[in-house]
């Protein structure tokens, strides 16, 4: 079954690039990055599935076990247009490829003094012989490094006047886990990025890496009554974990439940909240109406205009 | 008892399923970063070895008893038994992309495509040891690598600066670059020439290295990219990316004898004992049959982005257990 989807989407991206791409590149004369650009092609294919699966796995439980029903679904559609620009894949594919032409050159100037640099796989002995092991290392500190972005999110003021827009949705569903500032994307697309190439995630599972978590945000905003159980929400995060995340009281410096994919982060640090009955309203009661009820233009100014003046006041402060 | 002792190495030889038993393919796949064994009767995978992050090339030691592989990603080089397929070693250089020993075996070229490096290594075959000797910074994408018969001179294609490099081995400097098209990928040395194949095009630069200019151009496709010279002095066999074919010329005139269609991009090549051509094929996670007689070709999966490929004979490994090595060049 697996081996069929996978030779499916290679015929398919094999199409895909010998009759469209390859020849493009031909055209300008960009062969150089040819091969490269079989890999990226990843990226962008990879964009169009998230979006497929993630509808195929999120509406199904929203139509079966809503938590709010709304006759007006307007601003959902807002969060639409925010998943679609950041789901194709195209700002984790500029921030990867930049952090990995800067790589390539540090790596060169490092081994030019006669260190090469370590992966995983080096510095623990036999991990490169169960790659399943490395990839599974791999999501782990990826997701530590995303609790923590996260934590920084709703600490730093800066930030907060960003993520603001994140949490200003009122009406949660599934398409809100894209809801974001384009520097708040870019920030957390260097993040993500940087952290795999430090720890030398190797460049063709990284697309792999994204849809697993984007798949698993995605599900924890959906707009479902689902809990994982008393053991299932400390292994995994699931709607109800984060929709407490998400809660109107739970805005803010003061959040709780910051994990993204595993809990067990918030277990450590004694950020987490478990009460499995808890299903809050969602929003952000300081957010202007415009962070709420604006289109994608809209609160992309707003938000520029708060981190302005959040930082502007941290420097007057 | 002695019916045993005569039955395990002939079973332990010869008949055990195991990349040891006769003719095996060793397929080098970039995106699912491994090295692939395969039957070539069956075409059944035999042995997976994993390798770090990206590898690309492989190369065979002079003593034809150690398989070089570089993980260009992963700068690192495994030592692979041609005969097993066990992993004798693993040293960590520095982005080895691709790498090809001296007609002499006392040198190992490497390129570093991501950073813009060749090096030039002294190998020891005993000991399996590499010794950086010099480095050099030819241009922007350093890519393949060719030799003068007497290896005196290397010569490397630079992809992104559109050139050729000539590098003086005793000096271990770069001594002239000459310009020979857009992306150049694939060269070889020919009957006192060099031949590259210009990827951002669609034919063979000819190459005089003494004169140091391009004196022909060959039409044989579009990305046209590595040329391999069959064994006996057969013809020369070009790969072309973009127009997927496969293109013989004549090993004398140099003129275009036949063209094979070869869906799925076609890119390094191997020759069995019978002259049939095995390659990779980049975009469709397949190697191919190639048989120069008739056109036609076989395929068979393997892993994503294949792109070295090596077909171990039986010879070898007849000869690792009757007669001492002798150097051969690639």
């Amino acid at each position: 079954m697996l081996d069929t989807i996978s030779r499916g989407y290679d015929a398919f991206t094999s199409i895909l690039f010998q009759n469209g791409v390859q020849p493009l590149l031909y055209a300008f004369g960009m062969m150089e990055w040819e091969e490269d650009a079989f890999a990226w092609m990843d990226f962008i294919v990879f964009g169009v599935l998230q979006v497929l699966v993630v509808y195929a796995i999120c509406r199904p439980l929203e139509a079966w076990r809503p938590v709010e029903r709304w006759d007006d679904r307007r601003v959902v559609w807002t969060d639409v247009t925010y998943t679609l620009l950041a789901r194709l894949g195209v700002l984790p594919l500029i921030a990867f490829v930049l952090l990995a032409g800067v790589q390539a050159q540090f790596d060169g100037w490092l081994t030019d003094m006669g260190w090469v640099p370590p992966t995983l796989e080096t510095l623990i002995p036999g991990l490169d012989a169960r790659p399943l092991l490395a990839f599974a290392l791999y999501i782990l500190i990826i997701d530590f490094g995303e609790y923590w972005r996260h934590r920084l999110q709703h600490t730093l003021p800066w930030w907060w006047a960003l993520h603001s827009i994140h949490h200003a949705q009122e009406k949660m569903t599934f398409w809100t886990d894209d809801r974001n500032h384009i520097i708040d994307d870019m920030i957390a697309a260097l993040w993500v990025g940087g952290l795999a190439l430090l720890i030398g995630v190797p460049p063709g599972q990284f697309p792999l890496i994204v849809l697993i978590m984007r798949v698993a945000e995605s599900l924890s905003h959906a707009n479902v009554r689902l809990s994982f159980g008393a053991v299932g929400e400390r292994l995994v995060v699931s709607p109800r974990f984060h929709r407490f995340h998400h809660g109107i009281l739970s805005a803010g410096e003061e959040g709780r439940n910051f994990a993204v994919l595993f809990p067990v982060w918030d277990m450590i640090f004694r950020t987490g909240d478990f009460r499995r009955d808890v299903f809050p309203r969602t929003g952000d009661p300081e957010a202007p109406a415009s962070l709420v009820h604006g289109g994608w233009w809209r609160q992309q100014l707003d938000g520029t205009r708060r981190l302005v003046a959040a930082i502007r006041g941290a420097r007057a402060g | 008892m002695r019916r045993l002792a005569l039955v395990l190495p002939i079973l332990a030889a010869g008949l055990l399923p195991g990349p040891g038993r006769a003719e095996v393919i060793f397929v080098v796949n970039s995106m699912d970063p491994g090295v692939q064994v395969v039957d070539s009767e069956t075409r059944a995978e035999i042995r997976q070895i994993p390798v770090l992050r990206e590898p690309h090339h492989l190369a065979l030691s002079p003593a034809r008893d150690v398989l070089l592989v570089g993980d260009s990603g992963g700068n690192e080089i495994l030592f692979l038994d041609p005969t097993t397929g066990e992993v004798k070693k693993r040293e960590r250089i520095a982005n080895p992309y691709n790498l090809e020993f001296s007609p002499d075996g006392k040198t190992l070229v490497v390129t570093g495509l991501r950073r813009d490096q060749v090096d030039i290594y002294g190998w020891d075959g005993p000991t399996m040891a590499l010794t950086l000797l010099g480095r050099v910074k030819p241009g922007d994408m350093p890519s393949h690598i060719a030799y003068r018969p007497d290896s005196k001179m290397a010569y490397v294609t630079v992809q992104g600066s559109r050139a050729i490099a000539g590098i003086d081995l005793e000096t271990r400097q770069i001594i002239w670059t000459l310009q020979v098209g857009r992306e150049p990928a694939g060269i070889i040395w020919h009957n006192g020439k060099l031949l590259v194949g210009v990827m951002g095009a669609d034919y063979v630069a000819v190459v005089d290295p003494e004169a140091r200019k391009v004196e022909r151009q060959i039409r044989v496709g579009r990305g046209a990219h590595a040329l391999f010279p069959s064994p006996g002095g057969g013809p020369v066999y070009v790969t072309s990316r973009v127009d997927s074919r496969i293109t013989a010329l004549d090993p004398v005139t140099l003129d275009v004898m036949r063209t094979y269609d070869v869906p799925g991009g076609p890119d390094c090549i191997s020759f069995d004992e019978h002259g049939r051509l095995w390659t990779t094929l980049r975009w469709t996670r397949q190697i191919g049959l190639l048989d120069p007689e008739t056109g036609q070709v076989a395929t068979s999966p393997v892993g994503r982005s294949p792109h070295g490929i090596f077909f171990r004979a039986k010879d070898l490994v007849q000869a690792r257990n009757e007669a001492p090595a002798v150097p051969v060049a690639r």
